[in-house]
């Protein structure tokens, strides 16, 4: 482990939009250029708030990069941009300017449906509050991204109990989220972002609302997975104790790296 | 999976089910009941009409309701008995008139004079009495649902109408007429003599066709013959009676707000409970926008889910309006509710709970998926 500025890297990237393999056109106005190795990329990305009618800079030009398999932290006190970063690197959010390539494709400018469609492929997300859904059984819940891939349910299923099973949960494999204990359900949340083997995981303080023997575990399961996927992560987290699992560590201050 | 997703999260908060489902069981309950009590009451003002036996009415020039005759000439019944196609002619007399009580009140009654020997505008059963009662002398036929109005009159009593004494032969059950007035019928020789009416005038003549024959045909063959009166099929004279009362007495426009009123009803109980779900799924909603669900699919869970809505309360609101018709309907207040009535609500239900999910799709369109990183 690291703990490192990301630094700027030389940029020689091919700048195509991903996701249009399904019919979605390219965004206007962006070119191509080469290739680079990062798993995701992102070029001095700005992002600002209106706040009481007023512009307030959140993010100020980050430069960051994510390589094959590598597991990054943004860590950092609180209003200091990392879960802004973290939603931009996630398309969930759309910055004010920069560039954002996810294996050396752009992907800022896409349209909503665009970037709907490369959440859905390509990008696992775990969230701080584990975000499942109460009426879906743990199997449903980690389910959810297979089927909306188009695989039919039962085969969904299957798949979701035998990872579930492997997380140690084969138990609750019918439970509902709220007949779980934290730990259990931010497990369950942990494989359904990893079910479809997304190349980038993006997780939001996933140790946050869990207990530290949980939390640990968790990580563990997560360093676990990620390797064995070759899945790219990024964790956002305000919690040392799970420091030995990044590859890097990459503090923030004021909406930029230390 | 969407279709998983939406049943299992319907059914999960099955206390805002419930609230929909009552939604929508209302609307059907309360627009079957109303329509089917509103078909009751205006089909009172063809009763007349439909159980007359008759296939063809002919009545004054401008005839629109069956319980308002004028007098026509009866010598007529030769003419249109000579055309062909016509089996039989019979006249028919209407005629109001005054019925003494026995406390000394009057009631008005609608005296109906039917032939003796057919059943051409006979429109009653028989219940209680003689099956031939009207062939007696002096007779009248009551009906039992107007035993309030009259005084409760038993057979075999004698009444006074019109100043001429009669005896009660036989009742009926059922036929009412749409108006306050009872019928009364008796033999068309008696209610001439009671009513005191011109013997030579009639109020409308009842044509029986032949087999085979061409009602249309036969129709414009008297309309040739007798251009000075006005000629229709039972069906035709039937909708007319009706279109009167509806028409004229605004009946069709408040039973139309009533129903509408259910309707409204079930749709912001759907709407709104669908909302309600939505609100309290919001997170949700949001997770699934950012793990990869477009806005497409989050509107055809919604969809989904307000139509399964619609289909079970739907289902369970026509059962309960199939018992109430049961146990409620009466032949002072009958509920008449055809298979149109049934099909027609039910898809104008299913419709509305439809377009009850565009409400809740309006908030979920504003869901951002940014914000399942922020509750």
């Amino acid at each position: 482990m690291t703990t490192t500025n990301t630094g700027t890297t030389a940029y020689t990237t091919t700048d195509v939009p991903v996701g249009v393999q399904h019919g979605h056109g390219l965004a206007s106005g962006q070119k191509t250029s080469a290739m680079t190795n990062h798993a995701l990329e992102a070029k001095a990305i700005a992002k600002s708030y209106v706040i009481g009618g007023q512009s307030r800079p959140v993010l100020d030009g980050i430069d960051f990069h994510v390589d094959p398999g590598e597991c990054v932290f943004l860590a950092g006190p609180s209003g200091s941009g990392k879960t802004t970063l973290l939603s931009i690197l996630g398309l969930l959010l759309t910055s004010d300017s920069g560039q954002l390539l996810l294996k050396g494709r752009r992907v800022d400018g896409l349209t909503e449906v665009e970037r709907t469609l490369v959440r859905r492929e390509r990008i696992g997300f775990v969230f701080q509050r584990f975000q499942l859904i109460n009426g879906l059984t743990a199997e449903d819940n980690v389910s959810i991204p297979l089927t909306m891939d188009g695989m039919p349910l039962r085969e969904a299923r299957d798949r979701a109990g035998a990872l579930l099973c492997r997380m140690g949960l084969e138990d609750h494999r019918k439970a509902l989220p709220t007949s779980m204990s934290p730990g259990q359900c931010q497990r369950v949340a942990l494989a359904r972002a990893v079910i479809n083997e997304p190349e980038l995981i993006l997780a939001d303080e996933p140790t946050a609302a869990l207990d530290g023997k949980s939390g640990q575990a968790v990580m563990e399961l997560l360093h676990q997975l990620t390797k064995e996927f070759a899945s790219s992560t990024v964790v956002v987290t305000h919690d040392p104790r799970i420091y030995q699992y990044a590859d890097r560590i990459c503090e923030m201050e004021n909406g930029k790296f230390k | 999976m969407r279709w998983n997703l939406a049943y299992r999260t319907l059914f999960h908060d099955r206390g805002k089910l419930i609230a929909g489902l009552v939604g929508v069981i209302f609307s059907v309950v309360l627009v079957n009941i109303q329509g089917g009590l509103f078909f009751g009451l205006v089909n009172k003002a063809s009763m007349l009409v439909d159980r007359s036996n008759a296939d063809i009415w002919i009545g004054h020039r401008g005839m629109h309701n069956v319980d308002f005759a004028h007098p026509i000439p009866e010598r007529y019944r030769y003419t249109v008995a000579g055309v062909e196609g016509v089996a039989e002619v019979q006249p028919l007399k209407l005629q109001f008139v005054n019925m003494a009580l026995p406390g000394g009140k009057y009631q008005q009654v609608l005296l109906v004079g039917v032939a003796e020997s057919t059943n051409l505008g006979r429109a009653y059963s028989i219940v209680d009495g003689p099956q031939d009662a009207i062939n007696r002398n002096d007779a009248i036929v009551l009906d039992r649902c107007d035993d309030d109005k009259l005084d409760s009159p038993q057979v075999g009593e004698l009444r006074e109408v019109n100043g001429r004494r009669v005896r009660v032969a036989g009742k009926s059950n059922g036929i009412l007429n749409f108006l306050v007035t009872p019928y009364v019928f008796a033999n068309y020789d008696d209610a001439i003599e009671i009513g005191g009416s011109n013997p030579l005038e009639t109020s409308y003549l009842l044509v029986r066709l032949a087999p085979n024959a061409d009602c249309q045909r036969v129709c414009r063959d008297i309309r040739t013959l007798l251009p000075e009166l006005d000629v229709m099929t039972s069906d035709q004279y039937a909708s007319l009676s009706i279109n009167h009362w509806i028409t004229r007495t605004g009946l069709g426009l408040s039973f139309g707000a009533a129903t509408l009123l259910g309707l409204l009803v079930g749709l912001v109980m759907v709407g709104q409970t669908l909302y309600a779900m939505v609100l309290d799924r919001v997170g949700e909603y949001a997770t699934l926008r950012a793990i990869g669900l477009d806005e497409r699919e989050l509107l055809s869970i919604l969809a989904f889910q307000s139509a399964l809505v619609a289909s079970i309360g739907i289902a369970i609101g026509m059962g309960i309006t199939i018992i109430l018709k049961t146990l409620l309907s009466s032949p002072k207040a009958t509920i008449e509710i055809p298979l149109m009535l049934y099909v027609g609500c039910g898809v104008l239900i299913f419709a509305i709970c439809l377009f009850a999910a565009g409400l809740p799709y309006l908030r979920v369109r504003r869901i951002d998926p940014h914000t399942a990183l922020q509750s």
